[in-house]
């Protein structure tokens, strides 16, 4: 790198960055730290933290509240990444048979719920599914279709993918502006060359859209899959995690442990255990998916 | 060729498939801003029935016996602080990583990555401990603090890949003139720097607003509750009135609704960009 006219002395330089680095160190990376190491310790958050090893990480695989909330986390991440994804792409791809002004309000509209506040959301979805008078069952028996007017939130085998439909709901519109701009991207004469050649729109997508949007997809993974990982305020404010731990995932369950039974060292390794994962998958992602050779 | 009715029936189609999934997405702000206008009478002819007339009343109760006026200027007062200072913050340690050398650069800028990666639930205990231990549970100090500690790392990402697209020849000529670098960053880049600055902006106000672990944990009086905890906490003393309650949501969402609607091309743009780092 070429040295910067503006550089001057080190230390000096140094004063355009701590006033940043202080807060960041004293109110995240500090925290994080503490975090790591109460996570090796059995705490009530009144006396001494008890140093106890790595009792709190093997007691986390033999608990089977834990291990609930880590496979009710495997199932949402089908509606975090799986759905939003295939429906964002095939809704990208299909988005210019729309006239250009047509598009801009379709892409408006499908973004919307990304940027609103997800704990509203969650209050807002509690409402729609009420059993007694949310407007969902109302309309599916408006419809005749009262038999599957079901207490969504509140059924043990239903409340995992209610849900998970708002998770789509939430994401798939993200998705597919992910994947417009992508298309942006891509030179138009191939489209017309494999049309000449007489492809069909299937072997054209599998061929050569799939293939040249593998960036996209990689984005669209990595995000949505910490999203899943992440998942707090929709739940929170859905179902808590309930009923009977239907719902249960493990920053729910980090909550409970900690500020509910006061378990902190056994949350805190709750919660580092999420935020390993996230650095996991982000290394995965980025060694499954190479666009480089996959094109 | 093909013949071109097929394909227009296709793409006929296609657009109708687009549309329902846009009114699919809007569906419920739709239902929720019908709902708030209803009266009682009103939702008992079915979530579905238009109300007779609007009652805007709703929104007066949600505002004055639901204490969203409280919540709303609580919110406001959080997220003012925080986008003001997280702007300064980025402008100052962006500029330190576009432009000057300093020791451990590389692992200051990993320590920052490090903030964006890692939720805030990973770290809430040790962070409650903290706010408690320096008294500042159930303060607006509690809201605020964390909240530009949290929009450090990408306010300076953000400005520091602004910054590099600046031209040098105008850098260079304002320090050849002899300016100090806080003169420089304050005459010359700050001007050239307006797109950015409302990018950022926008972008800390949206998730400070939406924000909600922060406030769920470190306070828990209500008279200090931001937007988003107040609708909780609202819902859980008003189950059953549900115009009130889609009033209040109304409230909460509006000031996004509006913010987007007035720069939806920075919000897409930025956002899905910003994503592909």
């Amino acid at each position: 790198m070429t040295k910067s006219p503006l550089d001057g002395r080190p230390l000096a330089n140094l004063l355009f960055l701590l006033p940043s680095l202080i807060i960041y160190v004293a109110f995240i990376f500090g925290p994080i730290v503490v975090a790591v190491g109460l996570s090796f310790t059995d705490w009530n958050g009144l006396g001494r933290p008890v140093f106890v090893g790595i009792a709190n990480y093997t007691a986390l695989f033999r608990d089977p509240d834990f291990l609930t909330a880590m496979k009710n986390n495997a199932v949402l991440m089908i509606f975090y990444c799986l759905v939003p994804l295939a429906l964002g792409m095939v809704l990208a791809s299909v988005v210019s048979a729309v006239p250009p002004r047509e598009r801009l309000a379709v892409r408006t509209l499908l973004f919307l719920p990304y940027i609103m506040p997800s704990a509203v959301i969650g209050i807002v979805w509690r409402w729609l599914y009420n059993p007694l008078f949310g407007p969902i069952n109302q309309g599916l028996k408006a419809v005749g279709l009262g038999a599957l007017a079901l207490p969504w939130l509140g059924d043990f085998t239903w409340a995992l993918p209610a849900v998970g439909f708002v998770v789509v709901w939430y994401y798939f519109g993200f998705c597919m502006v992910i994947f417009m701009t992508g298309l942006q991207r891509l030179d138009p004469s191939l489209y017309e060359a494999s049309r000449i050649d007489g492809a069909g729109p299937v072997y054209t997508f599998r061929r050569i859209t799939f293939p040249l949007l593998l960036p996209e997809v990689r984005i669209v993974l990595l995000l949505t899959i910490i999203a899943s990982i992440k998942s707090f305020d929709l739940i929170f404010t859905m179902t808590r995690g309930g009923p009977a731990n239907a719902t249960l995932v493990p920053n729910i369950y980090m909550y409970e442990m900690g500020f509910q039974l006061s378990r902190f060292g056994y949350a805190a390794a709750v919660a580092v255990f999420g935020a390993a994962a996230i650095f996991a998958v982000n290394y995965a992602v980025h060694r499954a998916i190479n666009p480089k050779d996959g094109v | 060729m093909p013949s071109s009715a097929p394909t227009a029936a296709r793409s006929a189609g296609f657009r109708i498939v687009l549309w329902a999934f846009a009114l699919f997405a809007i569906a419920p702000f739709g239902l929720l801003v019908m709902t708030s206008l209803k009266s009682q009478p009103d939702l008992m002819r079915g979530a579905f029935a238009l109300p007779s007339r609007p009652h805007f009343e709703n929104f007066v109760s949600a505002w004055v016996d639901g204490h969203f006026s409280t919540y709303f200027r609580n919110s406001v007062l959080v997220v003012v602080p925080v986008v003001i200072f997280g702007v300064i913050l980025g402008l100052l340690s962006g500029f330190a990583f576009a432009f000057l050398s300093f020791p451990l650069k590389k692992i200051a800028f990993a320590l920052l990555a490090l903030g964006m990666m890692v939720p805030s639930e990973a770290y809430i205990i040790p962070l409650y401990y903290e706010m408690l231990y320096l008294g500042l549970i159930n303060s607006y100090a509690a809201l605020i603090l964390p909240q530009i500690a949290m929009s450090v790392p990408f306010a300076t990402f953000f400005m520091a890949s602004a910054m590099q697209q600046l031209p040098t020849d105008i850098l260079e000529a304002a320090r050849i003139d002899g300016a100090s670098r806080g003169r420089i960053l304050m005459k010359v880049i700050l001007p050239l720097m307006g797109p950015s600055i409302s990018s950022l902006a926008l972008f800390l106000f949206i998730w400070t607003w939406n924000e909600f672990l922060i406030p769920l944990i470190l306070v828990n009086d209500d008279s200090l509750r931001t937007l988003p905890l107040g609708m909780l906490f609202f819902q859980g003393r008003h189950t059953v009135n549900i115009p009130v309650l889609t009033a209040g949501a109304v409230l909460v969402i509006l000031p996004v609704i509006v913010a987007y609607l007035f720069f939806q091309r920075k919000f897409v743009e930025g956002l899905t960009a910003g994503a592909s780092k």
